[in-house]
């Protein structure tokens, strides 16, 4: 019997990222944005996607993929603003992987597409693991999750571009101080953008999130 | 739960790598697994075992080695292990860092019998 060690040293993800690779280079040959958005069930992330795409599809084409375990509901919520939406059940799965985008990539007109909007499925872990291909990467944080929840989820904060904190006009209600819970973030990522959302006399504010979407859309475009 | 997915992943890379030698059993896997790399080493194990009933790997255990987070200072250039949040250069106190080590899980090696 002889015994030996066979050298390996793969990324456990290289699956993975092999395909978001190939993802990436099929975006970037179409000029298509993407854009990842993650956070817990119930984080706020369809509300914000409600609430920005009337303003984002004045200016680009712009096509949805929803992730869910179950349900066509947050698809058919993005149709109502008039945005084409393909909903993704993973039955029990607890992300989306590049796998799953490359095959709904396929049924989008590409030629007509300039944005995707992935929303990844609710859960503040799995999916910060998985590149899609994305070129931008925003966290969804509720205030009611408590404030300490950027402590408690360091590589949600890390490995993101931009957290936004939704439903801030809340916050009173349930003892959370909204200054506190930004500082936590930036003591995590002191790098990354943090963007509020909320109602401010019954109207959702995203102007400022619309801005930067668009921003970011831009600079790809210059590069 | 997506570490059922990184163990599927291993089989995969796994499975590849023997198909070019000629093994008789797997002895062991070795992973190291980065502290920020949001996997779980308990449900990794539960996964590996689980997923290991059958194939090539049947019988094989599961060796884990945590690996910590080091950065690397984004204005002295000072390479430092980090123990919490938030990162402050023990050098020079900046807040700013780029991870270096501590964010991935790497299949290491396999422990063969031919």
């Amino acid at each position: 019997m002889k015994m030996c060690k066979i050298e390996i040293g793969k990324d456990l993800k290289e699956l993975n990222n092999e395909i978001a690779a190939k993802n990436r280079n099929s975006f970037k040959l179409h000029d298509i944005f993407v854009l990842n958005i993650m956070g817990s069930p119930g984080a706020g992330k369809t509300t914000l996607l409600e609430n920005i795409l009337p303003l984002l599809s004045e200016k680009y084409h712009i096509v949805v993929i929803e992730g869910d375990l179950a349900t066509e509901n947050d698809a058919q919520r993005i149709r109502k603003t008039g945005v084409t939406a393909l909903q993704i059940n993973t039955n029990g799965g607890c992300h989306l992987d590049a796998h799953m985008i490359h095959h709904e990539f396929e049924k989008i007109n590409a030629a007509e597409t300039e944005l995707i909007i992935i929303e990844n499925v609710g859960n503040l872990v799995c999916p910060i693991s998985f590149d899609l291909g994305e070129d931008l990467r925003i966290v969804v944080l509720s205030t009611p999750e408590g404030e300490d929840k950027p402590l408690k989820y360091p590589p949600a904060m890390l490995k993101t571009d931009a957290v936004i904190l939704t439903k801030t006009d809340l916050a009173g209600y349930v003892d959370v101080n909204t200054e506190i819970m930004k500082k936590h973030i930036t003591d995590i990522n002191p790098r990354v953008c943090v963007m509020e959302s909320g109602k401010i006399n019954g109207v959702y504010s995203a102007d400022k999130i619309v801005s930067y979407i668009k921003d970011k859309i831009e600079a790809k475009k210059v590069f | 739960m997506h570490e059922t997915a990184l163990i599927q992943n291993l089989i995969v890379v796994a499975q590849k790598t023997l198909e070019e030698h000629n093994v008789k059993r797997v002895n062991s896997v070795t992973l190291s697994v980065g502290k920020l790399s949001n996997a779980m080493p308990d449900a990794l194990s539960f996964a590996f075992e689980a997923m290991t009933q059958r194939g090539s790997l049947k019988g094989a255990k599961l060796i884990m080695k945590e690996i910590p987070v080091t950065v690397c200072c984004l204005d002295c250039g000072a390479e430092y292990n980090p123990l919490n949040f938030p990162i402050i250069c023990p050098k020079c106190n900046s807040i700013y860092y780029k991870i270096t080590q501590g964010e991935d899980i790497f299949i290491e090696s396999l422990d063969c019998e031919f």
